[in-house]
């Protein structure tokens, strides 16, 4: 299917960089401080309750901003949530996250049990469970929860869950109507959501190969939020498969100078090694790899697999790059594990034994 | 708190979270109206109003009705938007400018964190130290226990310290509204999506109708499992659509009976079908104020406790600043209109609000993190029993 551009700049949203600057700001404000051990009373709840919108803010900055920093800050306080109230759904609930964020999907799930185990009535944990069935390919199960979670969340929730489910298993005109509702949807004046749907949706496109409507999607979640770096790192991709290593460098320079996340920088290297530039892309790809290999040593769930795509491209090493993506198919059978395994495969000139 | 993270969608954008609306006659220029909006609660140095909002006072004559009042048609809306500030991505934004546009249509251009007078407009915009004040573990515990746990001895501000971004306006009513406006005006503050759907977001009018009437669920028999807040922000103060208006009486209902409990003995009877005395009153959630009267310091409610038992009401009504509306509202709440005065213990803000314009005063450059002020909330830890 090819997407038709549609443009939906109608929805006026904070200014990204000013919206961001008070995502900072209520970070700050909520600095993550750990609760007393004391009776769960309503005081308590409410302290508990401030401290898993830090979580959910850390982590939406992280994605923001490709911050892993954030990433494991919001893993850490939600850590000490559950330490100091170990039997509190709002605390397991925001552990889970923070551990599906890091792709540590089995304890994610195990915290999501306890926290309905704690409080069965507690809301959420459907469209939760719906996110991790989602991210390790089980997408029957997952839509199931997600029309359970329906009557809990809001409209914009439910909607923008149920177009990124089609997306990723590849229902794209389904997937299309979903993200057209959820933009409708909308209510409020942040900008995040709708950059985030625009990303996604950008997602869709990019695995579909229309590098057209994936760029389109792109550019609108970076026109709500400029510093946008997944938005960024991908409109640099799609320059860099036309073939503009100019443009992709351009795009990847600054986000690889302030981002924690390794894949700028690798992209960098790519673009840089394109426009003839090599003792520069070597700089970029060996903090690159510097980096990866800290990474996948800290959270080999999340990172192994985007370490196998560097060591595919600007890392040169196919051989290691199997290895990563075998790991990941183990731990994950979706179509984007399958990818990097075949394209590994290739690489390497492997005779195709099955990969159980 | 007053209207401070007033339901669950608001948390994720504070520069539309309403926490507080103020309505005086000037104290500084005596026949002068001052209207004031407070946004995002808790704010860090660093925080800015959204440039996708209009920041709104809407005004409407009133007039006393029986118990309660009747509202005009006439409404004089004065909307408040800011530019966004100049910035390259990843730096921090720069000052911001604002543009008050008067019910007549005039704009009135000032920069963000000075006092500016222009087309005898005063207008303020910028962080101040933020002027409600609240014993909010008290007011915790009276709900969680179901009896008046306020404790004066050990009681603490909540918001000590807390910074807030705040609107000041200061008007001529006769000039602004023109000649017949008045004395009695009904104001409400509001956030507003600029541009495309005009969404209301939050609206407020009297304190604590969200986060102390209508925030509890337990004795809600109707509406038990409905957070009512984000649905009761989206509606028109002066004109509640019937959609919803079942729920919102229920709860008001139910809750208001809870506070009557407190002290013993009822002092609200209910009315036929379990309706509450004060229900239609604080229905029609708008702040009242009497232009014609002098400035106070502490004559909220004023006016609604002069209607709900037929006597002339003495002050300008309003809200200022330094108002301890908590104390007056579980007072009315509990005891009555002319009933015994309760207390939180809290009786000002980190520093009282001044007499001269903008009367909120300058932020607190090291503002606590909302975290150590929901900490203080809890009781003590338990002792660790020796190893």
């Amino acid at each position: 299917m090819t997407a038709t551009v549609m443009d939906r700049g109608d929805v006026r949203t904070t200014d990204g960089t000013l919206a961001l600057a008070n995502l900072t700001a209520q970070v700050d404000m909520l600095a993550g401080q750990a609760l007393p051990a004391g009776s769960p009373d309503s005081a308590a709840h409410r302290v508990l309750e401030q401290q898993a919108a830090l979580v959910d803010l850390l982590t939406l900055r992280g994605h923001l901003l490709g911050c892993v920093a954030d990433y494991e800050l919001a893993f850490q306080v939600a850590d000490r949530m559950v330490a100091t109230a170990p039997h509190s759904a709002i605390a397991l609930s925001a552990r889970a996250r923070t551990r599906a964020t890091l792709h540590r999907f089995a304890d994610a799930w195990s915290d999501l049990d306890a926290a309905h185990r704690a409080e069965p009535s507690v809301d959420g944990l459907d469209a939760d469970r719906s996110a991790i069935l989602q991210a390790v390919g089980c997408y029957e199960e997952a839509e199931l929860l997600l029309q359970n979670a329906a009557s809990h969340q809001s409209d914009f929730a439910s909607l923008s869950a149920q177009a990124v489910l089609y997306a990723e298993r590849g229902s794209i005109a389904e997937a299309v109507q979903a993200f057209a509702a959820a933009h409708d949807a909308h209510r409020g004046v942040s900008p995040f959501p709708l950059a985030q749907l625009d990303f996604r949706r950008g997602v869709m496109w990019m695995r579909e190969g229309d590098l057209t409507a994936a760029h389109e999607a792109f550019d609108a979640a970076r026109r709500r939020v400029p510093a946008y770096a997944p938005a960024t790192g991908h409109l640099a991709e799609i320059e860099l498969l036309r073939g503009d290593a100019a443009a992709a460098a351009g795009y990847l320079r600054p986000v690889a100078e302030t981002s924690d996340d390794p894949e700028y920088a690798a992209h960098l290297a790519l673009a840089l090694r394109g426009l003839g530039q090599h003792d520069r892309a070597r700089v970029w790809r060996d903090r690159a790899k510097r980096r990866y290999d800290e990474l996948v040593r800290l959270h080999p769930e999340a990172y192994a697999d985007h370490a196998g795509d560097f060591w595919l491209g600007a890392g040169g090493d196919p051989g290691r790059a199997l290895r990563l993506a075998q790991w990941t198919l183990v731990m994950r059978q979706t179509p984007r594990a399958r990818a990097v395994v075949e394209r590994a495969r290739a690489a390497v000139g492997a005779s195709s034994p099955d990969v159980r | 708190m007053a209207d401070h993270f007033s339901g669950p969608r608001i948390l994720i954008d504070p520069a539309s979270d309403v926490a507080d609306v103020y309505t005086f006659p000037s104290p500084d220029r005596p026949g002068r109206l001052v209207l004031a909006l407070d946004v995002f609660p808790a704010a860090a140095p660093a925080a800015r109003f959204s440039d996708a909002l209009v920041y709104r006072f809407r005004v409407r004559p009133v007039a006393r009705d029986g118990q309660g009042f009747s509202v005009g048609d006439q409404e004089y809306t004065l909307d408040v938007t800011f530019d966004a500030p100049g910035a390259s991505a990843g730096s921090e934004p720069s000052a911001q400018t604002g543009t008050c546009t008067l019910p007549g249509g005039e704009q009135l251009r000032f920069p963000v964190d000075e006092p500016t007078e222009t087309g005898g407009v005063r207008i303020f915009a910028g962080p101040r130290l933020d002027p409600f004040f609240i014993d909010l573990k008290g007011v915790l515990a009276t709900d969680a226990i179901e009896q008046l746990a306020f404790q004066p001895e050990g009681a603490s501000n909540a918001l000590q310290g807390a910074n807030v971004l705040a609107i000041v306006i200061e008007i001529d009513p006769a000039a602004v509204f023109g000649p017949d406006a008045g004395p009695l005006l009904g104001v409400v503050g509001e956030t507003v999506i600029a541009g495309g759907r005009p969404t209301r977001l939050e609206r407020m009018g009297r304190p604590e109708i969200k986060n102390v009437i209508l925030a509890s669920k337990k004795f809600d028999q109707v509406n038990r499992d409905l957070e009512i807040r984000d649905l009761y922000n989206e509606e028109d103060a002066f004109a509640v659509r019937p959609d919803y208006e079942g729920a919102y009486r229920a709860r008001f209902d139910a809750n208001l009976a809870f506070f009557d409990r407190l002290a013993g003995d009822i002092v609200w009877p209910p009315g036929e079908h379990g309706t509450h005395p004060l229900t239609d009153l604080l229905f029609a959630d708008f702040l009242v104020v009497d232009t014609s009267k002098p400035f106070s310091e502490s004559s909220s409610f004023e006016i609604e406790r002069a209607a709900l038992v037929g006597r002339e009401h003495t002050t300008c009504g309003g809200r200022a600043p330094n108002d301890d509306i908590v104390d007056t509202l579980y007072t009315l709440l509990v005891n009555g209109v002319d009933g015994e005065r309760i207390s939180d213990g809290v009786d000002q803000a980190t520093r009282p609000a001044t007499h001269t314009f903008p009367y909120l005063v300058a932020p607190n450059p090291t503002p606590p993190d909302a975290m150590t002020v929901l900490r203080s909330l809890l009781p003590p830890a338990a002792e660790e029993p020796a190893p």
